[in-house]
């Protein structure tokens, strides 16, 4: 009896959990569904329906058509990778001078660090925009990877997990004559790889996926990251732009980030990133 | 007789010139706050006191920004749908990032490797995607939402245009966008709780919720305040959900704060008074950040 309860119940929490991967799964599988349906006839939402109505790979072409598709997806690549690299850099840099040195005005000027991320930088987002202006950054990708090479989350995650690193090393390291900045690159980056492959993920998933700065930043339909690109199919085409070369283009924008995601789960990417906000 | 206590001189000099590279280290991130941050935010606050549309000349115009948006219908009912959707995602995002987090931990759900690779992929795809994939989900004559309620005899819906639903796609999305990220958080932190504490408790009897509400929940505290708080943040900065989904409408049923100032300063180039709905904003955000702070020194004094 007891024993049947507990069957019972594991079976309940198992088709629990199936339910909320299908939910998590659902809008994407439509994605899908849809992006290889011709646009001829309308777009069906009925399973057999779809089936019946064969694939094509149009809808791909003429995305490419309504935008400048590879420039776009290059630009993104540029403004991920790049301003991934110097994020890790820099917030690495200063989350070691944070953990391992002592000098005056330290704890004070974290303070201040700590502070700035509650700060929405949306309210300032019109004096920004003339910033930018002023800078000749506006179309240029440089307004997006320069303001964050260095943020105040990356710098307070590096600091943590770097002050968990053995100080004895960095210390024999500079009796042996090492320089400042010697003992950075190679003994405390390879030492901390973990940090940098976790905060390196999550760097990378906001600014492929960043839309709101990209959109104001970027004017130029030449200049524009994917993203932005992609969210305004609807209207390239006047109000018509039929879903399945809307879909289409979510799955070039998305695909390359999902697949690597999955592949990369191999090694616990998920669990790494996840650790990555403890303490 | 002072110079006894002083260190060695060679020391002393190796010692300060060692000084500078910290500095030296953190200095890029002050550099950038200074000029991307802290100069933009003073001229932000300059101008929420000044008329401009970004081309003439500034007319200062003294507290009227801020008179008119005390009185601002438009800034009223994006702060009402903010708040709305603060609400949704913090009712629930946190259970549920705390069920399936505690799932994810459970031994008798199978396959929890392949579950949680799954449920992270929302939080992978980009909130603009997601959006126009929900756009069409919830599409009055051809989305799949109505084609599911029609098939158990509902009628067809208009979700994206009417002014009483128009709000509800907007808290689906977020809600199904942001969850996988706070169940991560919790899933790593419920993880680290003390196994022994657990076997004690089912040697004393407790059931699994009993555990939960007396081990669990206690043990994961920080990282749920944690959660807490950067949920509120992120929430009230909502912009890209209803503007891709519902561009703020019908009306400005389903506009939010940020979303306002961005078509104030953006679409009709009232650069003063946008800078004025965003500290509006900021004024909401600074009280919320400091009772965060208050709390957080209250836990680390326990």
């Amino acid at each position: 009896m007891e024993r049947r309860k507990k069957r019972a119940a594991n079976l309940a929490l198992n088709l629990f959990m199936a339910l909320f991967s299908a939910i998590a799964l659902f809008p994407l599988c439509w994605v899908f569904l849809t992006a290889f349906q011709p646009t001829g006839q309308g777009v069906s939402f009925v399973l057999p329906d779809i089936l019946a109505k064969g694939f094509t790979l149009e809808n791909f072409t003429r995305v490419s058509e309504l935008i400048p598709l590879w420039q776009n997806f290059w630009n993104s690549v540029v403004v991920s990778v790049v301003g991934t690299v110097l994020t890790l850099f820099f917030c690495a840099l200063a989350g070691y001078a944070f953990a391992k040195f002592r000098f005056p005005g330290r704890d004070p000027l974290f303070l201040l660090l700590l502070f700035t991320m509650v700060i929405p930088q949306e309210v300032c987002i019109v004096p920004l925009f003339v910033v930018m202006r002023k800078l000749g950054w506006i179309d240029s990708m440089l307004s997006l990877i320069i303001p964050r090479a260095a943020t105040a989350v990356g710098i307070f995650y590096m600091r943590q997990y770097i002050s968990q690193y053995p100080t004895e090393i960095i210390e024999q390291a500079r009796i042996d004559g090492c320089r400042e900045f010697g003992i950075f690159c190679r003994i405390v980056v390879p030492g901390i790889t973990p940090a940098l492959a976790s905060w390196g993920a999550i760097s990378l998933i906001a600014r492929w996926n960043d839309f709101m700065l990209p959109m104001i930043f970027l004017r130029n339909p030449q200049k524009q990251t994917l993203m932005v690109a992609i969210s305004q199919l609807p209207v390239s085409d006047g109000l018509s732009t039929p879903w399945p070369v809307v879909m289409a283009g979510i799955a070039i924008a998305t695909v390359p980030l999902l697949a690597a995601f999955v592949i990369l789960q191999k090694y616990d990417i998920a669990d790494l990133m996840a650790g990555s906000t403890k303490g | 007789m002072k110079q006894n206590h002083a260190p060695p001189a060679a020391p002393r000099k190796w010692r300060r010139k060692k000084l500078i590279y910290p500095y030296l280290f953190i200095a890029p991130f002050y550099l950038l706050f200074l000029v991307f941050q802290l100069y933009p935010m003073i001229w932000s606050l300059v101008l929420s006191f000044y008329k401009w549309n970004g081309i003439s000349p500034q007319t200062f115009v003294g507290l009227k920004n801020y008179q008119r948006v005390l009185t601002d219908q438009m800034f009223w009912e994006s702060m009402t749908n903010t708040l709305w959707y603060l609400a949704a995602n913090l009712i629930f995002i946190l259970p549920l990032s705390v069920l399936l987090g505690q799932l994810l931990c459970t031994k008798a759900v199978r396959a929890r490797k392949l579950h949680k690779t799954i449920q992270i992929l929302p939080y992978i795809t980009s909130t603009a995607a997601a959006g126009l994939i929900f756009s069409m989900l919830f599409d009055a004559n051809i989305g799949v939402v109505n084609g599911m309620l029609g098939a158990l005899g509902i009628d067809a819906l208009p979700w994206l245009t009417s002014v009483e639903l128009s709000k509800i796609p907007v808290m689906i999305l977020s809600i199904w966008r942001n969850t996988p990220w706070y169940m991560l958080i919790v899933m790593s932190a419920i993880l680290g709780v003390d196994a022994n504490l657990h076997e004690a408790a089912v040697m004393d009897g407790a059931n699994a919720l009993q555990r939960m509400v007396r081990i669990t929940l206690p043990s994961i505290r920080s990282v749920l305040l944690f959660s807490l708080i950067n949920l509120t943040i992120d929430s009230a900065r909502i912009f890209t959900e209803p503007y891709i989904l519902t561009k703020g409408g019908p009306g400005a049923s389903s506009l939010s704060v940020v979303q306002y100032l961005y078509t104030t300063a953006f679409d009709s180039f009232q650069l003063g008074y946008a800078s004025t709905i965003g500290y509006m904003l900021t004024l909401v955000l600074l009280v919320v950040s400091i009772g965060y702070f208050i709390s957080l020194r209250r836990q680390s004094e326990e």
